[in-house]
């Protein structure tokens, strides 16, 4: 089977007032049609710069894209036009983020902004696509789907309105979504109700998802395969249950091992041992040598890992990893 | 059992909001219904709920940052509410707080030696020479350099920047720390250097905490008892090995489910069981009888017509008509 969306060795440059820095990497993922991909990690790992590559939005200035290929559905869309990237948004590929109540329009009524988005993709009358938008309000699970496509934003609560980028991302049966912290800003009995509707959405229309998270929850959860992002690369990436399982790198050991685990030995009235901890923080990227980035926050740093970055390799390995001491215990 | 260090007892919070009409009558939000708590000297007390349950109202009327509208509080003895100001003044040396937001809760045109020192300035704690020193000490405690008291908030991250809040908490020796979602700001390998850090000063200076939290996982590492809210009013409370091992009340049930778990997998088809639909009702409309009745996948008629009260079943107290078993 071929990916639906496949980046190629992909590196992305900014100009910032340090210079210019190395936002993204040698970073190369695949993308199979109606599987679910994770892509973890901290706060400026790259993550999102890594959805906005997929969706064309890497702003220039004072982005660049200077190396790699990305390529979706057969096509090369690396340097498409401007007007073809236009065409995918919103039909073929689809998008979510994290703050629903900054990605809608508060001056139009959400039925408004979903017909918008429905007749710039398909050649329909306004009657039809208000017909549609009150079809895809009740897939979305929105009670009154017909009154509620009259209200504007600010009456919703903020799961409904991630219901309503959620409707409106589907308006056009896109082949692939991309998720940025769909629920970082929602509560969590909203956040498992917006869970359980990305997954029925995927069984109903089939439709690849790009899942951005900081939460190995949600990966356990939503995820097949996982990448793991550190500091602009891809450091580890698997199956899912490979990495959750039998993580080979020292960081994704880390994040994994610093949730408090809900459940986990609840029962006894002892108190529960200290955290797993990473110490330190990411480090800024225009500070970054030629080693392995995470070398200063790893217990297992030697020389070889200061002087020379480890390259994402599965030799020796059940899956992909770029560290020296790949599955040595720490 | 030895006394407790801080209790509330139906503790209430109204707020005026608007009015119908220019003549009508203000309309009252009821943000807290009536809540009871005891914590106990060198626990934490854990209040969990969603958005709008009224936790962190609760947390700020109990230390009089907020005014109740009804309700007593006792700390160590004496009934805070009924304090003069000048009085007050005196316990908030032992009433610290920390901030959810590391960036909104530091004053970003001081140094942060001298936001760590200001409070021991404003309540005139030890000798004026000494301070400096006892400033230093604190950014050791916490895990920052000395070297770094001349520097400004912005020159920190998101951790750091709470391990300077947590500097300031402690800075007056305070006996209760109110922690209001001190984490959830954070990355997770941040979160656990904060709340490894948090149960180390806990054991070291014998604090209290009243830990406000929306995270389970969370609450389940720090908290010794729990109180679960839902719409300004406590409708579970339980020590922590009982609430997580036999949540009674549907509500308890619901959060524990929906939590993110490593063990929910995907590839083993992991699809949840009973989750609640919709958000929470209006505070400003509330039903008539138990206001979790609209989401609970166990309601019954009764439910909908009369408010359960909070009943001891034992272990824990749970304000259910049908408790789970």
């Amino acid at each position: 089977m071929n990916p639906l969306m496949s980046l190629q060795d992909l590196r992305v440059e900014f100009d910032t007032r340090h210079g210019r820095v190395t936002a993204l990497s040698g970073v190369s993922l695949d993308v199979m049609p109606g599987e679910t991909l994770g892509i973890v990690g901290e706060s400026g790992c790259g993550k999102s710069i890594t959805a906005l590559a997929m969706m064309g939005l890497i702003p220039n200035p004072p982005g660049h894209l200077t190396e790699g290929t990305i390529t979706f559905d057969g096509e090369d869309i690396t340097r498409a036009p401007a007007r073809r990237m236009r065409q995918l948004r919103g039909g073929e590929i689809a998008m979510i983020f994290q703050e629903p109540m900054t990605s809608l329009n508060p001056v139009f009524t959400v039925g408004d902004q979903i017909a918008e988005s429905i007749l710039l993709h398909q050649d329909i009358s306004r009657a039809e696509a208000d017909k549609q938008v009150v079809e895809l309000l009740e897939t979305v699970g929105i009670p009154e789907p017909a009154a509620r496509a009259r209200t504007y934003p600010h009456q919703l609560s903020g799961g409904m309105r991630q219901r309503v980028m959620i409707a409106m991302a589907i308006s056009c049966r896109p082949k692939l979504l991309i998720a940025d912290e769909p629920t970082t800003a929602l509560d969590v009995t909203v956040q498992a109700q917006i869970f359980d509707l990305m997954r029925d959405i995927q069984q109903k229309f089939g439709v690849a998802i790009v899942l951005i998270t900081h939460d190995m929850g949600a990966i356990a959860e939503m995820t097949d395969r996982v990448a793991v992002m550190y500091a602009g690369r891809v450091i580890e990436q698997g199956l899912s249950d490979q990495i959750l399982d039998d993580p080979l790198h020292p960081y994704t050991r880390g994040l994994i091992g610093c949730i408090p685990v809900l459940g986990r030995a609840a029962a006894s009235a002892d108190r529960l041992p200290p955290l797993a901890e990473i110490p330190g923080v990411v480090p800024p990227l225009h500070l970054l040598g030629k080693g392995c980035a995470f070398a200063d926050r790893c217990a297992l740093a030697d020389d070889r890992c200061r002087a020379d970055r480890p390259l994402l390799s599965a030799a020796g390995h059940g899956h992909p990893v770029a560290c020296h001491h790949a599955g040595v215990p720490a | 059992m030895n006394q407790p260090l801080l209790s509330a007892r139906d503790l209430e919070v109204s707020f005026e909001i608007g009015r119908k009409g220019l003549f009508g009558q203000p309309r009252l939000l009821r943000a807290v219904r009536g809540v009871d708590f005891d914590l106990m000297p060198g626990r934490t007390l854990g209040l969990v709920g969603e958005s709008g349950s009224g936790k962190t109202t609760t947390a700020m009327a109990a230390i009089r940052l907020t005014p109740p509208t009804g309700g007593s509080v006792t700390f160590d003895g004496d009934d805070l509410l009924t304090l003069t100001p000048e009085a007050m003044r005196a316990h908030r040396r032992h009433l610290q707080v920390i901030f959810q937001d590391p960036y909104s809760s530091l004053n970003p045109r001081e140094r942060v030696g001298a936001i760590v020192r200001e409070p021991l300035d404003l309540m005139d704690v030890g000798d004026p020479a000494g301070r400096d020193a006892r400033v230093r000490e604190l950014f050791s405690l916490v895990g920052l350099r000395p070297d770094q008291m001349a520097l400004f908030p912005h020159q920190f991250s998101g951790g750091q920047r709470q391990r300077i809040s947590i500097a300031r908490a402690l800075a007056t020796n305070p006996r209760l720390i109110v922690c209001d979602e001190p984490v959830s700001a954070l990355d997770v390998a941040i979160q656990a250097q904060i709340l490894n850090l948090l149960r180390r000063l806990q054991d070291e200076f014998g604090l209290s905490y009243l830990f406000i939290s929306h995270d389970l996982g969370v609450v389940q590492f720090i908290c010794d008892d729990i109180a679960v809210m839902y719409l300004g009013e406590i409708v579970e409370y339980a020590d922590r090995p009982t609430l997580f091992s036999k949540p009674r009340h549907p509500y308890t049930a619901v959060l524990l489910e929906a939590a993110p778990s490593l063990a929910r997998r995907k590839s083993a088809g992991y699809r949840r069981a009973g989750m609640v639909k919709g958000d929470l009702p209006s505070p400003m409309n509330l039903p008539k009888g138990c206001a979790f009745a609209s989401r609970c996948p166990n309601a019954q008629a009764r439910c909908r017509e009369e408010a359960p009260a909070l009943r001891d079943l034992g272990e824990s107290r749970v304000a259910c008509h049908f408790p789970l078993g």
